[in-house]
């Protein structure tokens, strides 16, 4: 048996341990709580990859057709990511397309912050808790978030975007005027249920969600993700940027 | 459990589980109208982010051969199915299967590697905007 065949017996054998189809289990029990009695989102996870947050998949319920204005509907049929496409330069995937994205998510939390430590090209992104906007925030890619307590639900609400970023890999468009609500419950040790709300009166008529299923990897950790170590497809042409 | 069930099982778990090209949409490089399957022998491999890339040096029938380059999942996935960046070096034989790019160049987007036998022991997946996707 040759290198490579060796190399591919040891995949299956880990593909079979480490996907939950495959054979992993997550841990069971309780949810584990905060010293305030709140729930814990710590943890490792993976996340249902959405590239098209229309669609179901799975651990996903995708939003079925988009409410679009008039605009939003122009901006989406205009869209050819052959012409431009911003995580190709590297640049952030911002908040939407980072959650979307199929890498380990990372969250450290205690009482005062939800750290987001996203393995996709090693963004991060806080969460205030208990706390209020900032007035008038500077746009960003990932947006101004706080978060508050309904129950055992922890709440985010995130505002404050630069506009430049897409809501997912098939391109689906928003505006600066986005405002996303973004639902976390911990059932039991080994889940987050999710659900994320897009709230764009420029580019949707009304409100549209999307819901998922993270499951806790006790057997991963998040890696180095250097986008921009080795990014031929853009370097060398073969994809263009956005100005 | 013999060598050949091994591979087989190999082929279709990464084929269920390897991780998409969410870097960028697969619209924006690759034509999903244009497969393309190569045959030769690699030349080198970069393991590296935020896509892995194979070079190869590919017959056609007659015994031309051409240069290519095929970008494959990211390490980080390919990492976490058992993967080494040592799992594939210059001087192995494959057989790719994939797209090519939409720029005419010797590019491709790797969706399997398959060995001279006939079995497949790697493959890209297909939610990445590319065949099956919305905006082709």
């Amino acid at each position: 048996m040759n290198k490579f065949f060796q190399a591919a017996a040891l995949t299956a054998l880990c593909a079979a341990s480490a996907f939950a189809q495959g054979g992993y289990k997550p841990p069971t029990g309780p949810a584990p709580k905060l010293p305030d009695g709140h729930p814990d989102f710590s943890g490792v996870w993976q996340r249902p990859y959405t590239p098209d947050m229309t669609k179901d998949s799975r651990d996903q319920k995708g939003a079925g057709e988009l409410p679009f204005t008039e605009a939003g509907l122009k901006e989406w049929k205009s869209y050819d990511a052959t012409q431009g496409d911003y995580t190709g330069q590297c640049m952030p995937f911002g908040l939407i397309r980072s959650i979307n994205s199929p890498d380990p998510l990372q969250v450290m939390m205690n009482d005062k912050y939800l750290g987001l430590l996203h393995e996709q090209n090693s963004w991060f992104h806080v969460v205030k808790l208990n706390a209020e906007h900032a007035k008038n925030p500077t746009p960003t890619w990932f947006g101004d978030s706080v978060g508050k307590w309904d129950g055992d639900t922890l709440v985010i609400d995130t505002i404050g975007f630069n506009g430049k970023t897409r809501l997912d890999t098939i391109g689906h468009p928003h505006s600066d005027q986005m405002h996303v609500i973004e639902r976390w419950q911990r059932p039991d040790l080994g889940h987050i249920n999710y659900e994320i709300t897009i709230d764009d009166p420029k580019t949707f008529t009304k409100p549209w969600k999307n819901t998922r299923v993270f499951t806790l990897r006790t057997d991963w950790d998040i890696m180095e993700y250097s986008c921009e170590e080795n990014n031929k497809d853009y370097r060398e042409g073969h994809i263009k940027g956005v100005q | 459990m013999n060598a050949k069930l091994v591979i087989s099982m190999a082929g279709l778990m990464i084929a269920a589980a390897l991780p998409m090209l969410a870097h960028h949409s697969f619209a924006a490089e690759y034509d999903s109208t244009k497969a393309v399957t190569l045959k030769g022998t690699v030349t080198k491999v970069e393991w590296m982010n935020p896509h892995i890339w194979i070079y190869l040096d590919a017959k056609d029938e007659k015994g031309s051969v051409t240069k290519w380059q095929c970008e494959g999942g990211p390490p980080n996935g390919l990492t976490r199915q058992g993967w080494t960046k040592d799992a594939l070096k210059a001087g192995d034989l494959i057989t790719i299967e994939g797209f090519r790019s939409k720029d005419g160049t010797n590019t491709c987007d790797s969706r399997s590697a398959v060995l001279p036998d006939g079995r497949k022991v790697f493959s890209g997946t297909a939610d990445d905007g590319g065949p099956n996707g919305k905006k082709q």
